[in-house]
């Protein structure tokens, strides 16, 4: 009995000192966080802060500042959202020459235009403050990473969507939005593409318009009167199905329609068969990787890669309950309850 | 005394408190090592960039030596003769030298190859399950002896398996500890400190099984021993082994209670993963925070759940018996599966809560009966053969129950893909995805749940059997003491 118990006593006393001994090294640490807490201020450029996108973008770039300021105790991450209204490329670069000045630590841009900001990034960079683009890029920059849809690949997927539709066979049309902007033409090149692998399709066409539902629908009814035979349509962005103005116009299932965008506005399109398949993007994650990969560059001094691609999701009448959920969860509002639980 | 009416423990039966806590102290350190390399692994993925695949290997490696260490150290155990019992010794030994070699195996050194990490932590985890043998068999071979009472067994295993079920609790923390940059500059340096930790802990609090409990069967002083040459005695052992390893895996009683081990506990951790897909992905739409949010509510119900059930259950079968109060049990854990079904609702996340207490009833339940059932057919085994072998019986159930748990986690990753689970999805998975995953989740655990009833329906040991079994056992003791002396003198 003697010996257990001094077997005891010894084991308590052992124990005892191990916890004193952590306490105290934990009070030292403690010490030291309190003193030495770095804020990171990371501007987030989106191209307009009244498309719901963007907004999604924002929510994602929040929520990830949020998670890492809990994971690091000596780090707080802070998102300025400095957005234009509407999409203005001068703007943009505005903001980012006043961000070399306000205490900014990185910037996060969504590009308008590739020339005008090309400039502003360099001079950015140039002075220190760290970019990266999501979305839309501005590949000759110096900002230090792109994450986003790869476009060309993008418009391939378009187009072999199509084909599935149409049973490889027909004539077919691209809505093609604004002519000037370079992601829409990587699409278009991506469309081209893959329409060349299959022997009976005939494009007659790329087709522009201001990129607003009113025009976009117009031009769509314009071409479609002029090819009756026409069996689908690729479009490299959603505008006609922006409003419900297309469901009075065209009929549901008759012609073919692959889109690019997925927002709450469309779902409709895809439930009644006026559009098949819509190439959904992961909008909530432009913010949430983008702050993420900030970190990792200039805070853990981590390898980053230069190009992280994003792939869109196809959404069909198969997985328009799952994408209405995740929309959800993306932030985005005025889903209608009826596919929140499909 | 009426048949419907309970036995009462006898006092020279009963297991003092101090013993039974001892006893649940092994408990905590034995779950703690089975849980910790799993829960610190992620380190070797993401600290120190070994390939998944290999993380992965090096998990299932230790599994197939386990398959041969476990049984040999039984039969070792069940056979060795000292003045300090067959089990405390291993388990005193067992315990400084798995704690030791855990808190060695994960001092990492920084800025070798994937393949140096790969072989030094597969050669020390090989390591650190040998000792982990010696360790846990003898300790759950001691459990199942510790009395001869047929309710005292249960109330033992009652307190065994709550207290290990703290072990279950600190370890969802061991990532967060390791992460932790107020204490370590990375994850490396966390898991580290942490093995030490642990290591020193179970190593202290290992060895309380061995220092304050007592072992029923002590040999001898006066045992005579046998001198044999060493390949004799080898080929004897190895004879002996496989003899003693055939009838145990011909114990038609054990069998039924390792079929219903076997279905209830892999159903449910078959379908673990899932769970956790269908609320984050279907649940709360691909929202990782708030599914996250769930399964941790989810994980700290079903933890409070199980240490409430391990009491009532213990009470319970005092009252009706082992077999009556597992089936009751389990039929809980199957009306939780069904009731998934109804409660993965996306416009009410919450009700995933719902089903977890019914759920924990049948896990709570099965750690605290099927030890105490194992122990009354050690005692038939003792009967029918003339020989204990509490070893054997433990290390082939455990290691049934470990490769169970292997197959379920491989097997689970192989339904997730056939349910047609696209992870760059995230959310936007199918409705008939959803539909098959949901299938799954519920549908196998409520399936084997049953099964697992339908095994232990027939399992004929009863109370009564159990105490006329060892009524046969005491009056044959009796008669060898008596007779022992008479050949000595």
């Amino acid at each position: 009995m003697k010996l257990k118990k001094i077997i005891t006593i010894k084991i308590l006393i052992v124990i005892l000192v191990l916890i004193s001994g952590c306490k105290e090294n934990n009070d030292e640490q403690e010490g030291k966080n309190s003193k030495g807490t770095k804020t990171i201020f990371i501007t987030m450029i989106a191209k307009s802060s009244s498309n719901p996108v963007f907004l999604s973008a924002k929510t994602g770039a929040i929520a990830q500042a949020l998670k890492i300021s809990e994971k690091y105790s000596k780090l707080d991450v802070v998102v300025n959202w400095k957005t234009p209204e509407i999409e203005n490329a001068s703007e943009q670069a505005r903001i980012i020459r006043n961000a070399m000045q306000d205490g900014t630590n990185a910037i996060i841009v969504s590009c308008s235009d590739i020339d005008s900001l090309t400039s502003a990034i360099d001079k950015a960079v140039d002075s220190g403050l760290p970019v990266m683009t999501f979305d839309s890029d501005a590949p000759d920059s110096k900002r230090f990473a792109f994450y986003g849809p790869d476009d060309i690949e993008m418009g391939k997927t378009l187009m072999n969507e199509l084909a599935k539709l149409i049973g490889g066979k027909g004539k077919i049309a691209i809505l093609g939005g604004n002519k000037e902007a370079p992601n829409l033409q990587e699409r278009i090149k991506g469309i081209k593409k893959a329409a060349s692998d299959y022997k009976g399709i005939e494009l007659v066409g790329e087709f522009y318009h201001p990129e607003n539902e009113t025009e976009a629908v117009a031009e769509m009814l314009r071409v479609q009167s002029l090819y009756p035979d026409l069996k689908g349509w690729a479009m490299v962005g959603g505008w006609p199905m922006f409003g419900k103005e297309l469901m009075n116009k065209i009929e549901p299932g008759k012609i073919k329609i692959v889109a690019v965008d997925a927002l709450p506005v469309q779902l409709e399109y895809i439930e009644k068969n006026f559009a098949q398949v819509l190439l959904g993007q992961p909008t909530f994650k432009w913010g949430e990787v983008s702050v993420g990969m900030v970190i990792d560059k200039i805070y853990l001094h981590k390898k980053v890669d230069e190009l992280i691609r994003l792939s869109p999701i196809p959404i069909t009448l198969k997985n328009l309950g799952g994408w209405s959920r995740q929309l959800r969860a993306w932030g985005y509002e005025g889903i209608p309850e009826k596919y929140l639980i499909m | 005394m009426s048949s419907k009416e309970s036995h009462k423990t006898a006092e020279k039966d009963r297991i003092s408190k101090g013993q039974k806590f001892a006893y649940g102290l092994g408990a905590i350190v034995n779950n703690l090592l089975g849980g910790a390399i799993g829960y610190m692994s992620i380190v070797l993925n993401v600290g120190l960039g070994i390939n998944p695949a290999l993380v992965g290997t090096l998990q299932a490696i230790p599994r197939l030596t386990d398959a041969l260490t476990d049984p040999i150290m039984g039969y070792i155990s069940d056979n060795t003769r000292s003045k300090y019992g067959r089990r405390r010794p291993y388990i005193f030994i067992g315990a400084i030298f798995v704690g030791l070699t855990f808190a060695l195996m994960w001092q990492l050194p920084a800025g070798y190859s994937e393949m140096f990490y790969f072989w030094f932590f597969l050669i020390g985890s090989i390591i650190f399950y040998l000792f982990y043998t010696i360790f846990a068999t003898p300790w759950v071979a001691l459990g199942y002896e510790l009395t001869s009472d047929y309710h005292e067994r249960t109330l033992l295993m009652g307190v065994m398996n709550f207290m290990g079920q703290f072990a279950w609790i600190t370890l969802p923390w061991f990532y967060a500890f390791m992460e932790n940059d107020r204490f370590f500059s990375d994850s490396v340096q966390g898991a580290r400190t942490l093995a030490i930790i642990i290591g020193v802990f179970v190593a202290v609090v290992g060895i309380m099984p061995a220092i304050f409990t007592r072992e029923r069967f002590v040999a001898d002083d006066k045992e005579v021993k046998v001198k044999t040459k060493f390949f004799a005695g080898l080929k004897k052992n190895i004879v002996e082994f496989s003899k003693g390893l055939m009838i145990t895996i011909k114990r038609v009683e054990f069998l039924k209670l390792c079929s219903g081990t076997f279905f209830l506990f892999n159903g449910i951790m078959l379908v673990g993963a899932f769970s956790s897909y269908i609320t984050i992905f279907y649940v709360c739409g691909g929202d990782t925070d708030l599914g996250a949010k769930y399964m941790g509510l989810f994980g700290t119900i079903t933890t409070i759940s199980t240490l409430a059930a391990i009491v009532a259950v213990t009470w319970i079968s005092s009252k009706i018996g082992k077999r009556k109060t597992f089936i009751i049990a389990t039929s809980m854990t199957m009306i939780g599966s069904i009731l998934k079904w109804l409660c993965y609702d996306p416009m009410a996340p919450w009700k995933v809560l719902i089903p977890a207490p019914l759920i924990a009833i049948g896990m709570g339940a099965l750690f605290t009966l099927m030890g105490s059932m194992i122990a009354d057919v050690c005692d038939l085994d003792e009967l029918e053969t003339g020989e204990r072998r509490e070893g054997m019986f433990g290390s082939i159930y455990w290691w049934m129950v470990k490769l169970g748990m292997a197959l379920a986690f491989g097997l689970s990753g192989f339904l997730l893909n056939a349910t047609g689970f696209v992870v760059d999805f995230g959310g936007a998975q199918t409705s008939s995805t959803f539909f098959w995953m949901r299938i799954v989740d519920v549908g196998i655990p409520a399936i084997t749940s049953l099964i697992a009833i339908l095994s232990v329906a027939s399992y004929k040991i009863t109370e009564e059997k159990s105490y006329e079994i060892r009524s046969e056992l005491e009056k044959r003791r009796i008669k060898i003491q008596t007779v022992e002396p008479l050949i000595q003198n």
